[in-house]
């Protein structure tokens, strides 16, 4: 019998600091771990505790696996403190992955904020490898500031990309750092795009706040509901439907989502919360 | 088959002293000498006042299934098989939610399966009522009809037993090859009916004021209007949810020293504030209220929609439990007296 609970040790190999709050851990786990880009992971740091991300990286890559964190909370103050060589726990992988069937052939918009563009990595790295399947794709990512921006050593080539547009906001430029993109919070790349909704599919992911009006930005756009996705940040304790903390009315965080079509769960109570 | 009070009590001397292959381990309900009216599930000892049937006890039986502490990774050796007497049909309709909640989906609560395999379930026909009982308010009745392996229903002295599962029949083969067992007769049963329909009787007339079972739906239309003043008195203590036989959320604390993961597993309860609340300090119930009414929609429409059973029985042990003086029924009927009274806009 599969113990859920079980863990698959993993090896931190490297770590990038991303921004000041925000690293990611390069783990090598000590066996492949398959996932579906969309699906999350459980984190265990020995004796600190648990708690769920998401992979940054492609699906097609199993031996490694990149994850980007915040620094926000209990445990994330030692994923902080975290170095190369320490031995962590993953289990999992969990929930609902992003449909990329229904991308298929389509103009995909991805819109993400802050950490958020976390799990949109690992989407936006698994279409490339797959990139003729898809129309085209365009990325837009926004930050509180130049500093914040995550992936800045990959953020050149994703822009070069021929099938790619990839656009950054910043919400504000303090004194003495230098923006060339625009400024304002990351739905005021919306304006600027060209094309017709219709049948097009949208990923959102990021802060409450911004996945709110980016999604009522998104619809007054002329995006169906079925058509955008969310990743919806809950506490994802246990990670299979056990512990009940990200219960949303009758759906679960973690089996039903992380990812849901926006028209599943328009109606279930304190979404944006 | 029936057996007479004390021959079965004689079995479970036998067990605990080894001389019953099968079963090693008794728990039946105590009652404790300054508490008599209060049952506790406790190990079968002969000295110590064991009560079969009477009403439900103090904790409910899942603290014997989902223990409020265990280790679940790495997971113990089984257990020898063990009997636990005297649970009562709240309880066992409670265990119905947490076998689909724990074992009947997606995945497998490692422990919770153990200990229900090793485990021979004897339910006891309620022959009294607390005061908080009302399980004919939410489709139960105070005797079982499944959900044991073996169920007793008492007359003056004596049991009659029910086989109720292949586990259940294996305890009785068993049981007659070492204490006094007799075939009981057309009026011994028509006895079982009627305490059964008079039990049924008593209950429903003590809470038929406070009946709203066709009316759980509403509990959701009032979103802020009377909650807040019926959790007034609430101070987000947790009781209720802790000491609730369907309630299973847990919290998973990392206790590896070693090489070895080590995981143990918990009770949580959705009343503290910490529960639902993720990092960075979001949370969608931040006040006390909502938390509160969280409960109730989880009992009547989340579990309803997530197993299609309600997650209150009816063993009132939230109401007795409770710090606030808060009645669980009386909650139900407010809230929706108040909806339809069209407080709500």
């Amino acid at each position: 019998m599969q113990n859920p609970f079980d863990v698959i040790p993993a090896e931190i190999y490297d770590v990038v600091q991303e921004s000041p709050l925000i690293r990611t851990l390069r783990l090598r786990p000590e066996k492949p771990i398959r996932f579906q880009t969309g699906q999350f992971m459980e984190l265990t740091l020995p004796g600190i505790g648990e708690a769920p991300f998401t992979p940054s990286t492609s699906h097609f890559v199993t031996d490694v696996m990149d994850i980007t964190i915040m620094k926000t909370g209990f445990m994330t103050e030692y994923v902080h403190k975290a170095k190369a060589g320490d031995r962590v726990g993953l289990r999992g992988p969990f929930g609902s992955c992003y449909p990329l069937e229904k991308f298929e052939g389509k103009d995909l918009l991805i819109l993400g904020g802050g950490c958020g563009l976390a799990p949109l990595r690992s989407l936006f790295l698994t279409l490339l490898d797959e990139v003729d399947k898809y129309k085209s794709i365009t990325f837009l990512a926004g930050a509180k500031s130049p500093k914040d921006c995550v992936y800045k050593e990959a953020v050149p080539g994703w822009k070069k990309h021929p099938r790619v547009t990839f656009r950054r906001a910043v919400d504000v430029v303090p004194e003495g750092e230098t923006w060339d993109e625009e400024v304002g919070v990351v739905t005021v790349l919306l304006k600027n795009l060209k094309g017709n909704p219709g049948d097009n599919p949208a990923v959102v992911c990021g802060p409450p706040v911004m996945m709110k009006y980016g999604t009522f930005d998104l619809l007054k756009m002329g995006y169906r509901e079925e058509n955008i996705y969310l990743s919806m940040e809950k506490k994802m304790y246990c990670g299979h439907g056990q512990c009940r903390h990200c219960v949303m009315g009758s759906y679960y965080a973690c089996k039903d989502g992380p990812v849901f079509p926006y028209a599943q769960i328009k109606d279930e109570e304190a979404i944006w919360e | 088959m029936m057996i007479e009070e004390k021959d079965l009590l004689g079995f479970f001397k036998a067990c605990i002293e080894g001389k019953v292959e099968s079963y090693s381990e008794i728990m039946v309900p105590v009652s404790q000498d300054e508490f008599p009216d209060r049952f506790v599930f406790s190990r079968f000892n002969p000295e110590s006042v064991c009560v079969l049937d009477r009403y439900r006890t103090v904790d409910p039986l899942k603290i014997l299934f989902y223990m409020p502490r265990e280790t679940v990774l790495p997971v113990a050796p089984d257990p020898p098989m063990r009997v636990v007497a005297g649970a009562k049909a709240c309880d066992l309709k409670a265990m119905q939610v947490l076998d689909a909640a724990l074992t009947g989906g997606d995945f497998v609560d490692p422990l919770y399966k153990i200990w229900r395999e090793r485990t021979v379930v004897i339910g006891a026909d309620c022959t009294d009522a607390a005061d908080t009982c009302h399980c004919t308010l939410v489709g139960g009745m105070p005797h079982a009809e499944s959900g044991y392996d073996v169920n007793l229903s008492r007359i003056d002295d004596r049991f009659v037993l029910d086989a109720g599962s292949a586990k259940g029949e294996a305890f009785l083969n068993v049981l007659q090859s070492h204490a006094k067992v007799q075939p009981e007769s057309e009026s011994d049963r028509k006895r079982v009916r009627d305490n059964r329909r008079k039990m049924t009787e008593r209950v429903q007339s003590r809470n038929r004021e406070l009946d709203r079972s066709d009316q759980y739906a509403r509990l959701r239309e009032d979103q802020d209007k009377n909650w807040p003043a019926a959790s007034e008195t609430c101070i987000g203590c947790g009781a209720c949810t802790n000491i609730c036989p369907t309630c299973y959320c847990l919290i998973l604390n990392d206790e590896t020293k070693a090489q070895q993961f080590v995981k143990v597993r918990g009770y949580d309860s959705c009343q503290w504030h910490g529960y639902a609340r993720v990092a960075g300090g979001a949370s969608p119930r931040p006040r006390m209220f909502e938390r509160f009414r969280n409960r109730y929609l989880c009992k009547f429409l989340f579990m309803k929609s997530n197993f299609n059973l309600l997650g209150c029985t009816g063993c009132g042990r939230c109401t007795e439990a409770c710090a606030g003086n808060i009645d669980f029924r009386k909650v139900v009927k407010r809230i929706t007296d108040g909806v339809e009274m069209g407080v709500v806009d």
